[in-house]
């Protein structure tokens, strides 16, 4: 019979133990996969998310698998959310290694597009009905001819290291499209109740996924799917 | 280690990644609603050895039933018994006279009444507690214990939601234990995943006996 996996996880031994076999990976071909912190009740931000609060009420809660933020020493960006634990550094850098990201313009906005650079100098892709007159970040392009072609070039740009996709509406546009490869959620151990919900206005006809990868980390579990393309 | 333990009550439920637990249009005819029966793909092997039969079989180890009043009808009202004659508490929001419950069955309107009953049914043993409705009224009243979600790897896109009309709280849980077969293809594909509901408040004077 199937070999069992029984994880007791009263013990936070943080090394990552890649479970469920699939390589996922095809050596050069450039793939789209959605990273979001999500609530076991689905939210990926609560109520009342706007710009002064992005995260919505209680949605800082979703954040605290990264790290700190830094201990005051600015200037490190990116690198001071690094979380310190082996596995979900481990997914960190996996999303740091993509060779452009695509994100929702709300996310974008609210996020205030990284400063411009969101990593490694990688360009960002925004799907967008209506660009903003003014751009000031040269690595950021706003895609106005829908979601495909926002992922094409996006693909374009990153050669043969993957696209990270980032921003709710955006994943779904994507799931609908049918052009997101694999979906990573790190799912939090919380309920909050209310909020944006990652999966929403999805139509009805079923999109069978693949759980290809577990990992287990302190107050978080990194789920990776892979998107079963018909 | 050894001390008496207060039954415990956990929600056990399938629910597809998009967090629903059946699809549309759920009725007495159609109890999953369109597609909702996918989610049910990895009971096909709830005798197999491993996980999946592992969960079925601690299910079938409690020793009192809650359940919503929607999921009692939808499942044919299990016939009075869901398994080994245990007690089955309805939740529901009005009893009707004529309704003689089959078998083990009892009405119960107050939630925390309905916890208070199936916990001394139990014995020792634990509670069951499944449907939407009845899970998001006893994480309402504080009286869930713990959770058993059965993931399943699919986007169902419409349905019936597990966690809704709840309040904007978050309530803070403990992963405890979780559990994958492994070499099971993605039709059949479960992630069990066991929460512990962290309590804020004790649940000091709902009587345990």
């Amino acid at each position: 019979m199937s070999p069992v996996i029984i994880a007791s996880l009263q013990d936070s031994s943080s090394r990552p133990v890649a479970e469920l076999s699939n390589d996922w990976k095809d050596e050069g071909m450039s793939r789209v996969f959605s990273t979001m912190a999500m609530s076991l009740d689905g939210f990926i931000a609560g109520p009342q998310d706007d710009a002064q609060n992005p995260a919505g009420i209680g949605g800082m809660r979703l954040m605290d698998w990264l790290g700190s933020g830094g201990d005051g020493d600015e200037g490190d960006g990116v690198e001071a959310f690094r979380p310190t634990d082996p596995s979900s550094r481990m997914v960190f850098e996996e999303a740091q290694s993509t060779g452009a990201v695509i994100t929702g313009r709300r996310t974008g906005d609210f996020a205030g597009y990284w400063g411009g650079d969101h990593h490694g100098g990688v360009p960002i892709f925004v799907p967008t009905h209506q660009p903003p007159d003014h751009n000031p970040y040269e690595r950021v392009h706003y895609v106005t001819d829908g979601i495909e072609a926002c992922v094409e070039q996006a693909k374009a740009a990153a050669g043969e290291r993957d696209v990270m996709l980032h921003g709710a509406y955006t994943i779904q546009e994507a799931l609908k499209a049918g052009v997101l490869d694999r979906i990573e959620i790190q799912l939090r151990p919380v309920l909050l109740g209310q909020g944006r919900p990652l999966f929403d206005g999805l139509p009805p006809e079923h999109i069978e996924l693949e759980l290809v990868r577990v990992l287990k980390a302190p107050g978080v579990l990194h789920l990776r799917y892979e998107v079963q393309h018909a | 280690m050894t001390s008496p333990r207060t039954p415990v009550i956990r929600l056990d439920m399938t629910m597809s990644l998009d967090g629903f637990v059946v699809g549309p249009q759920d009725c007495v005819d159609a109890p999953m609603g369109i597609g909702g029966f996918r989610l049910f793909n990895w009971l096909d092997r709830r005798f197999d050895p491993g996980p999946d039969g592992q969960v079925f079989a601690e299910v079938n180890a409690t020793r009192a039933v809650i359940a919503g009043r929607r999921t009692y009808e939808h499942a044919g009202r299990w016939q009075g018994d869901h398994h080994d004659g245990v007690p089955i508490f309805v939740l529901t929001h009005h009893v009707d006279e004529d309704d003689v419950p089959p078998g083990t069955v009892r009405y119960v309107t107050d939630v925390r009444e309905c916890a208070a009953r199936a916990r001394a049914a139990a014995g020792s043993a634990d509670v069951v507690a499944m449907g939407a409705g009845a899970a998001q009224a006893l994480i309402r009243a504080g009286e869930l214990d713990e959770m058993e979600l059965h993931v399943v790897p699919v986007l169902l896109g419409r349905g019936r939601r597990l966690f809704d009309h709840l309040p904007a709280d978050n309530i803070e849980l403990e992963l405890t234990r979780r559990l994958t077969a492994r070499d099971v293809d993605p039709a059949h594909q479960v992630l069990h995943l066991r929460y512990r509901v962290q309590r804020t408040e004790a649940r000091a004077t709902d009587g345990d006996r």
